[in-house]
């Protein structure tokens, strides 16, 4: 890149401006005059036949539009197909809204339109469905136990994926090994719980025939596709736009059933139909997530040499899928080997359909991972009687083994956990922690300490992808225009819900232009205007779109460069650079201004083309694309010390540390923001979150007063230590981030609690971590609460 | 039930509306008034995204009806910001990357402001008392905290 | 989701307010700070065809002193509560209290009078009126009448109080001098509602043995009530030995009951714990002023 500039910088964010004052625009905020509001009809039960519908009340209440259910919105609809051709994966069919059964408490099933939604739910209340109850099933050992209903009658089970896999020779390491260590861990079901719901508005213009497209969704190119399909459009006559999106994590990319609904009831009513997700059917009925269990098996030596690993993995997929439902096993499995050299590895992953929401992506899908082979390695080191550190560093990858080819055929390069592990456990001066412990201990004060290294994957190229059955491509398209006053405009096909696009890029731009970033505006989430790129979602943002953005940047910046040889009389373009808004020229080894402005080169390629060299076009721009590896890696350690409370089971973080290396940084500030974001959100998951089904398939914490998500008073400061070293393999050489944190703090909590329970020999092995579970575990070896 | 005429006065103006008494003030603002800096995030009064000042003191828009609010004083996010330049809190929020999708923030603004006006303690733990009313799911509240703490400290320097 | 429709009445004076809620019966409910029934009503789980708007009736909003009590108006604040000088010095138990009452902008809404008449049984006002003997001021279309806290509070989410009554107000006996006070609850989140609150008053002799002695419990899905088997340890010195033993007491004489939330185990548990600990506070914070 030219010179030094503003990459890794601070800078301050351009969007904070309109959020901070209110001035922000939202999908609620978009005004569309004549617009209609939906409601939807949703499933009291978990399982049910639909026998009958009958709108006759609903279609008469005031207000009312239309009120339709699937007898009309299938006909308007092409039905989702998902049958990646991957063994082991059975393809499924969902219908737009269900005509013959509801699968889930929740399911839509009626869509009202009306002039105002309070008088849409008022005519929603008077829909008659009767519905005839099924059995349902509300657990992965129910849905899988004989003779279990199905979800999906076009199934044969409700065993909808299951992989299995082998590398090495695993049963002759368990057969040799010294000892052989069981550890299992479980995770509830979770939910993104974006503060912004899901919504839609959808407009049909009836001489153009077009819609234009209005969704909070972090992809907006292929939402385009998918809705065009199911629409039975062109392509080229959907426009999506996505407005400023209050939070995503990854519920904002499908295509849902009621998103489609409203663009499909737009279209037949030739008027804007818009809908609002409120809370509860957000915690009912958009997407969940997790509620994974596993078992792994480690065959080891005495002195904690990992010879192989076993791993038994389940998920509770929910009752339809709008993902495929292997893609659990291609992270979690794949990636579970982590930062250890372990070559014999084998996994059995299932994945199971019930009568609940269908899950989808949550921020970091294969968090799961860094717990269960972080927790495992501290069993051994339990087990065994070793340091947890020591066995880390026995089988720990160093910079020697790199590059490093997975059992599962991963490669690892550019990564740095042994060197975060030691600087971490450096500055919470590990060494000393067993000594605080026991002086805690004569207190009557519980500490536990846990580490997780993590080795967090990103940037899903289209070799993943393709090998995964995930319909897409793993590339992303930039394009850079100077126009001819020297302004920079620029586009990317990713859609930002709060990684702060509008600044990192525009530094990457800028870096890339050797100007200021001030002057570079970023325009994304319209599909008219966005290249096509695969949107935002594993963590790809910053190395994927980062990367084509310094592509096209670079291609600009190189036709300058030659257009200011020829303003200059020179024969080439070897000396000069950009820098500071100008072109700078090589005299002498030393870089000197020339007159040549950025501006001014700028001008010229428009209004001035005659003194352009030969064969340059006028005009100055240029559009990349850009397809990254299959799997890029960073890396962290996160150690954190809590203290538990023996008699209440309640757990307090005492100082939590991370030490991570994510490559080059684009801002340095919204890369820590990330983290912070992150973080928060493992440690709702691992003391906090739990969706609760009872085993009728009916939630019984449906509300955001008892779906516990993190407060301020929750939530610890985090201490950061950068450690960012380049990846050779990306043009920036940034390696991707921003999920890695959930698997840090799934992973610390859970050794750090379990470091304090081993006192009482107990171990938790079911997150979230809560003070009723912790007294379970805890009821038994503690006989009378005085003593503690 | 019909609409019912009220008068409501919103950061310094009165207005003239005709709603239905069920009419839940947040999405008066949002819908009669234009002013969509208030946000919506659970109707049930949890997640403090649609905090603004009633009679100057915070509030869960979407826990009142538009005309109990009539006789009384509302002021939104709109206000904040004097002509268009932050306020000593939003310019902190700024600095210290406080916010992130945005869609929490006006919430945490309006709690905050009203907070900074009371000679406020430099404590963190009551900050983050003060902020467990309002949700963040994108910034883990660490930034906020600094935030609020830098512009009491600023306030304090100003005052002293 | 958006409430069902309803008829809206905003009366001014409290007579005005009691003849709407005559003249309505049960198809209408009092709306006050609204930080309970709104939800309920955007929920649709709460529908009443007539709203009847108390925020108006001024003469309910006070805080004020007489002699050995402290008459709190059913529409003050618990905003008003958490700042009032006056009650710091004359029950600081509640100002401490009550500043534990969910967030901020809940407490500038939320009403004495609407706590104590939605008696939730893990509820902050309903467990300081249970503690502390409170009397309940109700007005009907019969006059005024007044209630022990004990015979107010007579199940989940249930009261005395007729459907044509309204809470107007609640007076607090003063903590005698040198009396101190603890409070211990047990929540997921800052805010939430405890899963078990214990509330206590102690007194202590010249000895520095424990003399007075109110212990009250909440969270276990029955009102709040007093756990009078405590009072045997009156005159024991309070030592981690009574305190142990006190928790047991107050433990053994609950009957907690398993639900979503708790179970019967883990809420005994936590009344055991709870009890010694507020105990602990209130003798510590008595001998503080001795």
């Amino acid at each position: 890149m030219n010179g030094e500039g503003p990459i890794g910088k601070r800078l301050l964010r351009k969007e904070d401006f309109r959020f901070l004052t209110g001035s922000g625009r939202y999908l609620d905020d978009i005004e569309a005059p004549r617009a209609l509001h939906a409601a939807f009809v949703r499933s009291p039960y978990a399982h049910a036949r639909l026998r009958h519908i009958d709108l006759t009340r609903a279609r008469g209440a005031p207000g009312v539009v239309t009120v339709v259910g699937g007898a009309e919105v299938n006909q308007w609809t092409a039905p989702l197909r998902m049958a990646p051709p991957i063994e082991g994966l059975h393809p499924v069919e969902v219908a737009t809204l269900p005509t013959d059964k509801v699968r889930f408490q929740g399911d839509p099933v009626v869509c009202v339109v009306a002039t105002d939604r309070y008088l849409a739910e008022d005519a929603a209340e008077l829909v008659d469905i009767e519905y005839e109850p099924l059995p349902a099933v509300a657990s992965f050992d129910a849905a899988l136990a004989p003779g279990a209903p199905l979800v999906d009658d076009a199934l044969p089970s409700n065993l909808v994926s299951h992989q299995t896999f082998t590398a090495g020779d695993p049963a002759r390491r368990f057969a040799q090994a010294d000892r052989v260590i069981e550890a299992v861990f479980g995770q509830r079901r979770q939910t993104h719980l974006p503060i912004e719901t899901r919504g839609a508005l959808a407009i049909w213009d009836e001489g153009r025939q077009h819609l234009t497209y209005h969704n909070p969704n972090q992809v907006p190119h292929p939402l385009r596709s998918t809705l065009a399909a199911r629409l039975r459009l062109s392509e080229s006559q959907v426009t999506v736009i996505v407005p400023d999106i209050g939070g995503g994590f990854g519920q904002k990319i499908a295509l849902y059933r009621e998103e489609l609904t409203v663009a499909a009831l737009a279209r037949h009513l030739k008027r804007p139909v818009r809908w609002r997700e409120d809370r509860l059917e957000n915690l009912l009925a958009s997407s969940h997530a997790r509620e994974d269990a596993a078992r792994l098996r480690a065959a080891v030596t005495n002195t904690g040499t990992v010879l192989a690993l076993d791993l038994a993995l389940m998920e509770d997929f929910g009752a339809y899928c709008f993902y495929p439902a292997n893609y659990l096993a291609r992270v979690v499995a794949m990636i579970l080997t982590g930062a250890y050299n372990i070559r014999d590895y084998s996994f059995d992953v299932q994945v199971a359909l019930t009568n609940k929401c269908g899950n989808g992506p949550m921020r970091a899908p294969m968090a799961i991972t860094s717990w269960i082979i972080e927790g495992t390695i501290d069993k051994i080191a339990r087990e065994l009687d070793l340091d947890p550190v020591e066995v880390r560093r026995r089988n720990m990858l160093r910079a020697s083994d790199l590059p490093y080819v997975t059992a599962t055929e991963q490669r690892l390069e550019d990564i740095t956990p042994y060197e975060t592990m030691e600087r971490a456990i450096e500055e919470v001066d590990y060494a000393g922690f067993k000594r605080r412990q026991a002086a805690a201990r004569q207190e009557g004060r519980h500490l536990g300490l846990g580490l997780c290294v993590v080795v967090e994957s990103t940037t899903y190229g289209s070799a993943f992808y393709k090998a995964a059955g995930i319909p897409g491509s793993g590339h992303e398209a930039a394009w850079v225009k100077v126009e001819p006053s020297g302004a920079v405009n620029a586009s990317v096909g990713l859609m930002a819900s709060g990684q702060g696009y509008e600044t990192a890029f525009a530094q990457v731009v800028a870096a890339g232009l050797g100007i200021d970033p001030a002057q570079v505006r970023l325009h994304i989430g319209n599909t008219d205007v966005a290249p096509y790129g695969m949107g935002s979602r594993g963590a790809r943002g910053g190395t994927a779109g980062g990367s084509a953005l310094h592509l096209a940047a670079r291609d600009v910046a190189d036709k300058v460069l030659k257009i200011a040889a020829q303003l200059l009389n020179l024969n080439t373009p070897d000396q000069l650079r950009l820098a500071g808004g100008a072109v700078e020229r090589l005299v002498g080894g030393a870089w000197e201004p020339t007159e040549l402005t950025f501006g001014a080169i700028a001008r010229t390629a428009y209004l001035d083309p005659l003194r352009l060299p030969a064969g340059l076009e006028p005009g100055l721009e240029a559009h990349r694309a850009y397809d990254p590896p299959p799997m890029t890696f960073s890396n962290a350690t996160h150690v954190c010390e809590v203290e538990l409370a023996p008699a209440t089971g309640v757990v307090h973080i005492l100082r939590y540390v991370i030490a991570e290396d994510c490559g080059t940084v684009l801002n340095e500030m919204i890369v820590e923001g990330q983290q912070h974001g992150a973080t928060a959100l493992g440690i709702g998951g691992a003391l906090y979150e739990a969706l609760d089904y009872d085993a009728d398939g009916q939630l019984r914490n449906g509300t955001l007063a008892d779906y516990l998500v993190p407060t301020a008073c929750e939530i610890p400061n985090f201490e950061i230590i950068a450690m960012h070293t380049p990846n050779r393999r990306n043009p920036t050489g940034s390696k991707g981030m921003a999920e890695g944190g959930v698997m840090g703090a799934i992973g610390a909590i859970g050794n750090a609690v379990n470091n304090a329970l081993a006192a009482f020999g107990v171990e938790a092995t079911q997150q979230p971590f809560s003070p009723e579970y912790l007294r379970t575990l805890l009821r038994g070896p503690l006989l009378s609460l005085s003593r503690i | 039930m019909s609409k019912v005429p009220i008068r409501l006065s919103v950061n310094g103006e009165a207005h003239d509306l005709l709603v239905e008494p069920r009419k839940l003030l947040s999405d008066t603002l949002r819908e009669d008034l234009h002013l969509t800096g208030t946000h919506i995030g659970c109707e049930h009064g949890v997640c403090g995204a649609c905090t603004v000042w009633v009679d100057g003191r915070p509030a869960r828009a979407c826990l009142l009806f538009a005309v109990q609010i009539e006789g009384h004083e509302v002021t939104t996010i709109e206000a904040i910001a004097a002509e268009g330049r932050l306020s000593p809190f939003q310019q902190a929020m700024h600095e210290e990357h406080g916010l992130q999708c945005g869609f929490c923030t006006p919430g945490i603004v309006m709690t905050c402001e009203a907070w900074l006006r009371e000679e406020p303690t430099i404590e963190e733990t009551e900050i983050r008392e003060l902020l467990s009313g309002n949700l963040c799911r994108c910034t883990g509240y660490q930034n906020i905290v600094r935030a609020v703490l830098k512009a009491a400290r600023r306030a304090r320097g100003n005052a002293a | 989701m958006k409430p069902a429709a309803f008829a809206y009445h905003r009366p001014r004076t409290l007579d005005e307010a009691l003849a709407l809620l005559t003249a309505h019966g049960e198809d209408a409910r009092p709306l006050a700070g609204g930080q309970s029934l709104v939800p309920m009503m955007n929920t649709r789980l709460a529908r009443p065809a007539h709203l009847i708007d108390l925020n108006d009736l001024g003469e309910l909003d006070f805080i004020r002193e007489r002699g050995d009590t402290v008459e709190i108006g059913a529409l003050t604040r618990h905003r008003a509560v958490e700042r009032s000088r006056a009650l710091v010095d004359a029950c600081p138990i509640l100002p401490a209290v009550v500043k534990t009452i969910g967030h901020h902008a809940i407490r500038e809404r939320g009403t004495v009078g609407g706590s104590l008449a939605l008696a939730d049984p893990a509820a902050q006002w309903p467990l300081l009126a249970i503690l502390l003997g409170a009397r309940i001021e109700l007005a009907g279309p019969r006059g005024r009448r007044a209630l022990a806290a004990a015979a107010f509070f007579k199940g989940v989410f249930t009261t005395a109080a007729a459907p044509d009554e309204l809470v107007s107000a609640v007076s607090f006996p003063r903590l005698a001098r040198g009396e101190g006070w603890g409070y211990r609850a047990l929540t997921r989140r800052h805010g939430d509602f405890a899963i078990v609150a214990a509330a206590a008053t102690a007194t202590l002799d010249a000895s520095g043995n424990i003399d007075g002695l109110r212990l009250a419990l909440a969270g276990g899905g029955d009102p709040p009530a007093r756990a009078e088997a405590v009072t045997a340890l009156r005159g024991r010195a309070p030592d981690a030995t009574t305190l142990a033993e006190l928790g047991r007491l107050a433990a053994a004489a609950a009957a907690p009951r398993d639900d979503a939330v708790a179970s019967a185990a883990f809420r005994s548990e936590l009344i055991e714990v709870l009890s010694a600990r507020a105990v602990t506070d209130a003798c510590e914070r008595a001998r503080a002023t001795q």
